[in-house]
């Protein structure tokens, strides 16, 4: 099955209310196994019911791509089998680390910009691909600050990390625009020169100013806002394929029909900026 | 991180790992460079974290706010009863100074802080119900999302003497030295009242507590260890249908789910 289309993520606030419903309302979903394996109970058995009637693509939250902690064999081998069951076209995670020396921060910590980084994150991504069962996507994340001094762009280091791992890009246009705002480069020049060839799927979120620290957070507690649409809709043509565009809400979430209105926005945005390559 | 062996990128890493985690930031906030030196970050790496304080500092705040949303949500008696005492702050930083949680699941975040509380014995001496009253607190979601396991083979429906009794793999039998399941937001301290307690799934997935004797308590620890209910029962004083009356009962409610031969 081709994923293409405005998803939703699967939040436990509307589980209910998605389980009851007789048709789905969107595309597909994006779950993120940590959220549900090795659990159980009504609502997980809810939750299952779910994944097994729509389609769904899966998204990691913790596996701390650039850390150093090992996975333990359990948590591998659960996250296979739950890619697997879910016939999910491939997994992401972040491009981020979020544990050192055994304590998870449960954060999405950025790398150093550096050469060391690069190879070790390449290993990393290798490493973790061979152990799954589908095609492996990483994500670029919303960065605050460079962690040490930087022997490259953090553009750069995206795109060494990308070709040095031969895998797919999960597109996050949001942290595209945040890091844009934050440290002050033109994202559409920063997307010129990607490999936009690799992109396989999009994130959108809404992000928050935060006045005081003068800084864009990436809180997924929001609307999209204009600029990050319209950045989607510049960048989807250049790709020149429906990749799925996942609409990402994880705080402050409202009821699902005003979520559902906002991916239908979105559908419509994304519909517009592909009708011209869909008729090429 | 790679056997016996430091280089610019685990420097860094442990670096932001102490920032973050440590109580304290002030050594940080005052001389990030220092601190930076402190844990043998070369020069251009102490510059870049220093010239970023503010931006690391947000990284702290994040970390945190992260770490400490799970315990609110899990814990609200107890982190009532710390606040009223101006502790919980201390007792959240304590707990992420330890850096005892390490599972790659979130979920896994509200059991650590009762982990924590077990080996730490942080503020048992002021509060000796602490620890009972977080393990309460955090037992309703351990239940409610404990995994579906596939039901044993060969159980049977009715109880008897010579069988034992099956819980529910998410049922617990509980005993507590203190009555825990009395305690609320307004009243935070629970008293030193022994108190034994099955808390189990309902068939609609709810979560339920029931109140037991001692005596019905050890009926079901006795089982789950093996040893049939009549000899138990005799050994005991109750009487066998009394006994199975509630045995059934608590069949029908989903914490016992049949019965197996001893």
């Amino acid at each position: 099955m081709a994923f293409s289309g405005v998803g939703l993520g699967l939040r436990r606030p509307h589980i209910e209310q998605v389980a009851a419903s007789d048709a789905t309302p969107v595309p597909f979903w994006e779950i993120a196994p940590e959220n549900v394996v090795g659990q159980g109970g009504a609502r997980h058995r809810m939750i299952l019911d779910i994944l097994e009637r729509d389609d769904v693509i899966t998204h990691g939250l913790s596996m701390s791509m650039g850390g150093f902690d090992a996975w333990a064999p359990e948590v591998l081998d659960r996250l296979a089998a739950f890619l697997k069951a879910t016939d999910t076209p491939w997994h992401s995670e972040h491009l981020c680390w979020s544990s050192f020396g055994g304590a998870h921060t449960h954060e999405l910590l950025p790398m150093p910009f550096t050469r060391e980084a690069v190879r070790h994150t390449v290993a990393r991504v290798k490493a973790l691909q061979a152990r799954l069962p589908v095609p492996f996507l990483l994500e670029n994340i919303s960065y605050y600050a460079e962690l040490g001094a930087p022997e490259m762009s953090e553009r750069d280091f995206l795109l060494e990390v990308l070709e040095g791992a031969d895998c797919g890009w999960l597109l996050d246009i949001n942290n595209v625009y945040v890091n844009s705002v934050n440290h002050g480069f033109d994202p559409k020049a920063w997307l010129a020169g990607m490999p936009l060839h690799r992109v396989a799927q999009m994130h959108i979120a809404g992000h928050t100013w935060f006045e005081e620290e003068g800084l864009v957070i990436d809180t997924h507690g929001a609307p999209v806002l204009d600029p990050v649409v319209d950045l989607m809709a510049w960048v989807l043509p250049r790709i020149g394929r429906p990749v799925p565009v996942l609409l990402e809400r994880d705080n402050e979430i409202p009821e699902l029909e005003v979520l559902l209105a906002e991916r239908q926005a979105l559908q419509a945005a994304y519909d517009h900026a592909l009708a011209g390559v869909t008729r090429a | 991180m790679p056997e016996g062996r430091t280089t610019p990128l685990t420097r860094l890493q442990r670096a932001v790992t102490d920032l973050v985690l440590e109580a304290d930031a002030s050594a940080f906030r005052q001389h990030p460079a220092a601190f930076a030196l402190d844990r043998s970050l070369g020069p251009d790496d102490q510059l870049a974290l220093a010239a970023r304080r503010d931006r690391w500092l947000v990284y702290r705040d994040l970390v945190r706010t992260a770490l400490a949303e799970p315990l609110s949500d899990t814990f609200p008696i107890t982190q009532t009863l710390l606040e009223e005492a101006g502790t919980w702050t201390e007792a959240v930083d304590a707990f992420l100074a330890s850096r005892t949680v390490s599972s790659p699941y979130y979920r896994d975040v509200a059991p650590a802080f009762v982990g924590w509380l077990a080996d730490s014995r942080w503020g048992q001496e002021r509060w000796p119900f602490l620890l009972q009253l977080a393990h309460y607190e955090a037992l309703e979601l351990d239940v409610l999302r404990h995994p579906d396991d596939p039901l044993p083979p060969g159980l049977l429906r009715e109880p008897a003497a010579d069988r034992v009794a099956v819980l529910d793999p998410a049922a617990r039998n509980l005993a507590y030295s203190f009555a825990v399941q009395t305690a609320t937001v307004e009243a935070p301290e629970p008293p030193p009242v022994c108190s034994w307690l099955l808390c189990h799934r309902d068939p609609e997935g709810t979560f339920r507590v029931l109140e037991l004797t001692p005596h019905v308590s050890a009926l079901l620890a006795r089982s789950q260890e093996g040893q049939a209910l009549g000899p138990t029962l005799s050994e005991l004083g109750v009487a066998p249908e009394e006994a199975f009356t509630l045995l059934r009962d608590f069949r029908d409610r989903g914490a016992v789910i049949g019965f197996r031969p001893a």
